[in-house]
């Protein structure tokens, strides 16, 4: 038994690695915030074309949708190895872009950023959707009778309301995504999982590896409890009959 | 409704605890293991199976699909396992963990182009060395890169837990070396280019270079660094055995004939003289 925290709990390396592993996590965070930013919008986009009416444009509502099953469905790694492994040989594309190194993080950064983009655009476009296609549909029809084109529509009318409905499942995927940018450790980005496995091998030890999860914890579990109680007073007003809104 | 629900979320947290404290005090020692890709047997003498741990692929020293893994360490394994009355089952497995692994018992052996260093002695005891190597610096042909010193600055690839990340680590501070989970992920990136130097055992990297891709080797760097076989600590039976295995193949021909075969030279004479004692 003493094994186990031996091989888990010893926080003689926890501390001796303490800095190194933080720092590590920073980079985690960085990630997660560029591709969390980046997501968002390009989610916000991906379900807006989605939205887009009429029979002409049914190739873009086609591709659109193409495009979020597609990438719903791969696994992350997957995206991450193909273009790791794939883009920095694609000649017909000018270096700078093929092998980023753009405000000083190196391409294993970029890669993994575009990947989680990629995959995270798909979900918080469905996320997105969930919340345009709850807000009633007299809204769109009200403010089409009142002469607003779909774009003034949406943009005015439909998204706001929209936008209020959608924290909680987003905050969900913000999670999902935060844990993910451990992924980029494969490809030799010194982010928290590779610093402790670093150590792992380093020391033998697997101490260093409980201190990471114990950083995500940290910031995470607050963050779900903020969803759970936002899921709470919703369907708390659900049972009281009355619209749903985040004040 | 609450009361349930954290009653439930108890038992299953006591039940993982209770599971996981049975496995750290039952020792632990679990030779028949399902782990890596599977024991497969490949030849050998006979008799009792000898798991042997390797990061598979780590060519030319180890490489293949399960069932049909070849290579400098395998052939030579399954010759030492043929005089000593076992059958070598090679077992894939992660590099940086695998003295841990063989340290607990997870595997009877681990024979992994693996150099005897201090550290490692720390969770395991090594065979006399069975090869004599030293590490290399692989460009893409052409790069005006020379040498290990002008990697400075530079980005550096090296695989995870190896000596020769320890050694660009040294000698490249102000260079930005990552570590490739695989040997191969290393040279991979090399010939993507998105780094522009890989330091990586000798042989390998001769090996990497005679496989094509535009990459070539502009310095090999002396570490004197020997591999050998690790057992747990305090297997001294197994280990004078594999010792006395390895003596009488390189002493009837064998090895030379498996060094010839994978290194298209004869082997250098110093590697039969070569002893080491288990600390």
């Amino acid at each position: 038994m003493s094994e186990f925290f031996n091989q888990y709990f010893d926080f003689h390396v926890m501390g001796e690695h303490f800095w190194e592993v933080l720092e590590a996590f920073l980079q985690n965070l960085v990630i997660f915030a560029v591709a969390a930013a980046l997501a968002l919008i390009w989610g916000l986009a991906l379900a807006l074309l989605r939205q887009l009416p009429g029979k002409k444009l049914l190739p873009i509502r086609f591709i659109t949708v193409a495009y979020i099953d597609l990438f719903r469905a791969i696994p992350i790694l997957i995206i991450i190895l193909l273009i790791s492994g794939g883009v920095p040989f694609l000649s017909f594309i000018p270096q700078s872009i093929r092998i980023p190194h753009w405000f000083g993080k190196p391409d294993p950064f970029w890669y993994g950023v575009a990947a989680l983009v990629i995959v995270y655009g798909a979900f918080t476009a469905e996320v997105y959707r969930a919340g345009i296609e709850a807000v009633p549909g007299g809204q769109m029809e009200a403010a089409r009778s009142l002469g607003m084109s779909h774009w003034q529509a949406m943009r005015h009318v439909i998204v706001p309301q929209a936008l209020t409905l959608i924290p909680a499942p987003m905050l969900n995927e913000m999670i999902s995504l935060l844990k993910d940018t451990t992924l980029i450790s494969v490809i030799a980005f010194s982010e928290a999982v590779l610093v402790s496995r670093e150590v792992l091998s380093e020391r033998l030890n697997s101490s260093a590896m409980i201190l990471t999860a114990f950083f995500f914890v940290v910031i995470i579990l607050p963050l779900a409890r903020v969803v759970d109680r936002l899921i709470a007073r919703n369907q708390g007003k659900i049972a009281r009959g009355s619209h749903i809104e985040v004040a | 409704m609450r009361q349930t629900r954290l009653t439930a979320l108890l038992a299953v947290l006591l039940l993982a605890l209770a599971s996981v404290a049975a496995v750290g005090c039952g020792g632990g020692s679990d030779t028949t293991g399902t782990s890596g890709g599977g024991g497969v047997a490949e030849g050998g003498g006979g008799g009792e199976p000898l798991t042997v741990g390797s990061d598979i692929p780590y060519p030319p020293f180890e490489q293949g699909k399960p069932g049909e893994y070849t290579g400098f360490d395998v052939e030579l394994m399954e010759a030492i396992g043929e005089k000593i009355g076992r059958t070598p089952e090679f077992q894939d497995t992660s590099f940086e963990t695998i003295f841990r692994d063989v340290g607990q018992g997870k595997f009877d052996a681990a024979m992994s182009a693996a150099t005897i260093t201090e550290e490692r002695e720390k969770a395991v005891d090594f065979s006399n060395p069975y090869y004599l190597s030293e590490q290399a610096v692989l460009v893409k042909e052409g790069s005006p890169i020379k040498s290990l010193k002008e990697l400075e600055g530079k980005t550096v690839a090296a695989q995870q837990g190896t000596t020769g990340l320890e050694l660009a680590k040294e000698e490249l501070g102000g260079s930005e070396i990552r570590p490739y989970p695989e040997g191969p992920d290393a040279i991979n990136a090399l010939k993507a280019g998105t780094v522009e130097g890989v330091v990586i055992d000798a042989p390998v990297a001769q090996h990497a270079v005679e496989e094509g891709g535009g990459i070539e080797i502009v310095e090999k760097v002396a570490t004197e660094e020997d591999y050998g076989i690790a057992v747990a600590q305090g297997e001294t039976e197994l280990l004078e055995e594999i010792n006395k295995g390895l003596e009488e193949v390189e002493q009837d021909g064998t090895y030379a004939k498996i060094f010839e075969k994978w290194f298209h030279a004869p082997p250098p004479k110093a590697v039969f003289s070569a002893t080491h004692e288990a600390e």
